[in-house]
């Protein structure tokens, strides 16, 4: 686990990142994401929706011990990750979107975590109770809310200024992330080597199936590439240290390290694979940008007939 | 009066006028560039004359009275520093940015003559404008300056200043944009030229200037309207790239022909005109830095606009009022959300040059921002304007508009008579802004200056209104057995298939018809096949129009501001034929 003073450098520098994100935005994006409200609570069918489930499923289909089981569906029921908003950023999403749903998901998750966690633990006759610190997830709003609303107005008072700071937390962005898997690795090298496959392929496929079914739903519910892409983004990452702490709070002992070691393990991967998954949509974006420059007008007419 | 001229020399375009335009072109109230640069920068001193525009929102602005002073010792720094006399050629080679204008209006305050270069040239094309223009000098963008490296010594350049896109910007953005290009975009490569960075060179104007107590405006104390001012250089039709001779008074009569057919939206000191077009270009050089400089508007210069997404943040930052572009350009921006979600809400007016405004892309501009695309049509050689649509009043879809005040315009056969009204004819045109010929070329120019007449090689007609229509380019019309066919009609034709992204049609000789047309078609999609085209054009075209070849391309060749060139595919298949 990451120290204090780590964990408060890390709450620090999220906030100087999420500076740059809002310091990248408008107001206009936000009507924008808006314009198509479906985006947000297609975002919140996923995330509270599929999510929750997955892990359930996985859980079942892998066979994982209960303590296990309970860190997975736990993972699977959290909101939306702050790094998501990062990931969001730097593979040309529609950012203001994902800020949307990242803090729409965390308002919520103070009411849907409790009741999603009871649901399944009684599937699997697992405890359901829980402790949700609602004074962390306040927490982790403010850190997301009140730097973006900065970075937006210091960008409209001098786009010199706004510009700067989106590349400097644009720059964080990427340290964090380096930092993020840099620090994980030492500390938790051995559970690399311990660990079962199955327990790998429920940490790593959550992200990563999130990712898909959040994709084509979206598709499914008429958002468009770029939206579903970003919908996909945040589907599949959650937000871990959330999770973690709910484990810290809620277990002890043995126990509290075996439920743990899920939402560890996945904290790891989902920075891998969000990376990855991140130049994939990058490109795409980009692919995209170029051939609406080049495209023609339409013409209104019906194809030839062939 | 010769009574086949009659539908032109009656001028019935004078009618669509109404009460905004002016009927009559007063001479131009300054004698030289010079003198209307530095009354303008006098009267708008404290506004904002330029803003440079970065993809991510980063910006530096210069003030009218900062452009005034900057070009002062800009023009002292060539004339006193370097020595160069009156008259002298001085290349200006970098994309839109503030360095632009300072150079600019620089070399116009000194006497000396101005001569656009596109940043994208290659060497041999570089070499061939400096040579063919005698530059002595060059204020290039440090992006290209390794393009020099191995031309310099061939051409007649004793200086090189370099600028750079940042350049004016303060420390922080430009330091950051500079670390982008050089070590991100790696578009700043290392080069070898003498050379002397711009802000030097500013400096030791300015010592200079007050060293001596130079008087600015006396270096164009002897400069009149037939002062020649800019070498334009067009490739024209004919392929080698010639200079087109701009006088100080073609320019200034120009500005003034394009401010009469806009003065009812433009306010003085309140426009914000967006560049996106090149500077280096005629259409944005007379329209939005010469005429706009004059009405203390604030110009945004945007370095490249492509991809579109660069335009976002100018959109975003500045409350746009007028905006000029190409078809490209407008259909571009309206595939964009965040144009389209919310267009700009101070925009007055939008005008259209360089190549044809496609019908579908004037419409949705309508719909989408309110405001009308008015098209217009020029040439380099006459500085550019000679038509447009009047802002106020009648708009032709598909039409070029009406002749802009001063200026006379006639469709003409192959012997040089007017042809009757509704006929297609050769538009020539008559006017204060037509070039007064081709740098160092007399025969050139005397084939394209016949008796005080411009020759534009374009076919069009005219309706009663007195409006014009471009049926296409004389020469590119496609003769096939005895019957004309336009390379324009038929492109349109198959435009209007949806598998078709882009499409450019030539005529090729050919043993039986004298000449068959040959059709070049971007797919918008794989499979689509040329009996597919060929089966769609019968639907609109009769049989001899009807492409005897189809060629598929991934893309076209075509000019920096996106027309396609014909003249290339032509050479390419005349290339492949000989081999």
């Amino acid at each position: 686990m990451l120290t204090e003073f780590e964990t408060r450098l890390l709450g620090l520098m999220m906030m100087v990142i999420m500076l740059g994100m809002g310091a990248s935005l408008t107001f206009k994006d936000f009507r924008i994401a808006f314009r198509k409200p479906q985006g947000i609570l297609v975002g919140l069918l996923c995330q509270y929706g599929i999510m929750p489930f997955l892990g359930y499923a996985l859980a079942v289909v892998l066979g994982l011990p209960p303590a296990l089981a309970i860190g997975l569906i736990l993972m699977g029921c959290m909101p939306g990750g702050t790094t998501s908003n990062i990931f969001a950023y730097f593979s040309k999403g529609a950012l203001a979107l994902s800020i949307m749903m990242t803090v729409c998901s965390t308002l919520v998750a103070v009411a849907m975590v409790p009741l999603l966690l009871e649901f399944y633990s009684q599937m699997k006759g697992l405890p359901s109770e829980y402790a949700v610190p609602a004074g962390n997830v306040a927490q982790v709003l403010v850190v997301l809310i009140v730097p973006t609303l900065i970075g937006i107005a210091l960008r409209k008072w001098n786009p010199n200024v706004g510009a700067t700071i989106e590349l400097l937390g644009g720059a964080l962005g990427i340290f964090v992330i380096l930092f993020l898997v840099a620090t994980w690795v030492p500390r938790n090298h051995m559970l690399l080597a311990t660990t079962p496959w199955q327990v790998y392929a429920a940490a790593i496929g959550l992200g990563l199936v999130g990712m898909l079914i959040g994709y084509l739903l979206s598709k499914g519910l008429r958002q468009d590439d770029r939206r579903s892409r970003t919908i996909a983004l945040e589907t599949g990452i959650q937000n871990g240290p959330l999770a973690v702490l709910i484990v810290l709070l809620t277990f002890s002992g043995e126990m509290q390290q075996q439920v743990l070691l899920i939402p560890v393990l996945y904290s790891l991967f989902i920075v891998l694979s969000s990376s990855a998954v991140t130049v994939w949509f990058r490109r795409i974006t980009t692919r995209e940008e170029l051939a609406r420059d080049g495209a023609k007008v339409p013409t209104g007419l019906a194809p030839a007939a062939s | 009066m010769n009574e086949t001229a009659a539908p032109y020399s009656l001028q019935p375009w004078l009618s669509a006028y109404g009460d905004q335009i002016p009927r009559d072109l007063a001479p131009p109230a300054h004698s030289s560039l010079a003198a209307y640069l530095r009354d303008a920068s006098r009267e708008h001193t404290t506004r904002t004359a330029f803003t440079t525009c970065m993809p991510n929102g980063m910006h530096g602005s210069l003030t009218y009275a900062q452009v005034d002073a900057y070009s002062d010792a800009f023009a002292v720094y060539l004339r006193q520093v370097i020595g160069l006399a009156a008259g002298a050629r001085v290349a200006v080679q970098m994309p839109n940015c503030l360095a632009y204008p300072v150079a600019a209006f620089g070399i116009l305050k000194a006497g000396c003559v101005l001569v656009n270069t596109n940043p994208l040239y290659t060497p041999a094309e570089m070499e061939h404008q400096f040579r063919d223009s005698g530059a002595e000098a060059l204020v290039i963008v440090d992006m290209f300056a390794d393009k020099l490296d191995g031309i310099l010594a061939r051409t007649g350049i004793r200086k090189v200043i370099v600028a750079e896109v940042p350049q004016f910007f303060s420390a922080i953005p430009r330091a950051v944009i500079r670390g982008v290009m050089k070590w991100w975009n790696r578009t700043l490569p290392p080069f070898t030229a003498p050379h002397i960075r711009l802000p030097a060179a500013l400096a030791e104007g300015e010592a200079a200037l007050k060293r001596d107590r130079i008087d600015v405006a006396a270096y164009t104390r002897d400069v009149g309207l037939d002062s020649l001012a800019v070498l334009q250089y067009t490739g024209g039709t004919t392929g080698v790239s010639k200079g087109a001779m701009l006088s100080h008074g073609n320019l200034l009569n120009n500005l003034d022909q394009a401010f009469a057919m806009g003065r009812s939206h433009i306010e003085p000191g309140r426009e914000v005109v967006l560049t996106a077009l090149p500077l280096y270009h005629i259409f944005a050089f007379t329209f939005n830095l010469l005429a706009f400089y004059g009405v203390g508007a604030r110009n945004i210069l945007v370095p490249s606009p492509r991809p579109i997404q660069n335009l976002q943040r100018a959109f975003d930052n500045y409350r746009i009022t007028w905006v000029s572009g190409v078809n490209t350009l407008f259909n571009a921006l309206m595939n964009e959300e965040w144009f389209t979600a919310f267009p700009p809400k101070h925009l007055k007016a939008a005008v259209a040059g360089g190549a044809a405004l496609q019908h579908a892309v004037a419409d949705r501009w309508q719909k989408i921002t309110g405001t009308r695309i008015a098209e217009g049509y020029g040439l380099t050689e006459s500085s550019p304007v000679v038509c447009f649509n009047p802002i106020t009043g009648t708009q032709k879809p598909d039409s070029i508009g009406i002749p802009v005040p001063g200026t006379a315009v006639r469709l003409v056969n192959d012997a040089g008579e007017p042809v009757a009204l509704g006929e297609a004819g050769e538009l020539i045109v008559q006017g204060p802004q037509v070039m007064q010929g081709y740098w160092n070329r007399p025969d050139e120019t005397a084939r394209t200056i016949k008796a005080g007449w411009l020759y534009t090689g374009d076919i069009a007609v005219m309706d009663s209104e007195g409006y014009f229509r471009i049926v296409d380019r004389k020469k590119d019309m496609i003769l096939v057995s005895g019957f004309n066919v336009y390379p324009n009609e038929v492109e349109d034709a198959i435009a209007k298939m949806d598998d078709v992204l882009e499409v450019a049609v030539i005529g090729v000789p050919d043993e039986r018809s004298g000449e068959a047309v040959r059709a070049f078609v971007v797919p918008q999609r794989d499979g689509l096949t040329d009996e597919a085209v060929r089966r769609h054009c019968r639907r609109y075209l009769t049989d001899y129009k009807v492409p005897r070849v189809i060629e598929f391309r991934k893309e076209l060749p075509k000019t920096p501001i996106g027309k396609i060139l014909r003249k290339d595919l032509k050479a390419e298949f005349n290339a492949s034929k000989a081999a």
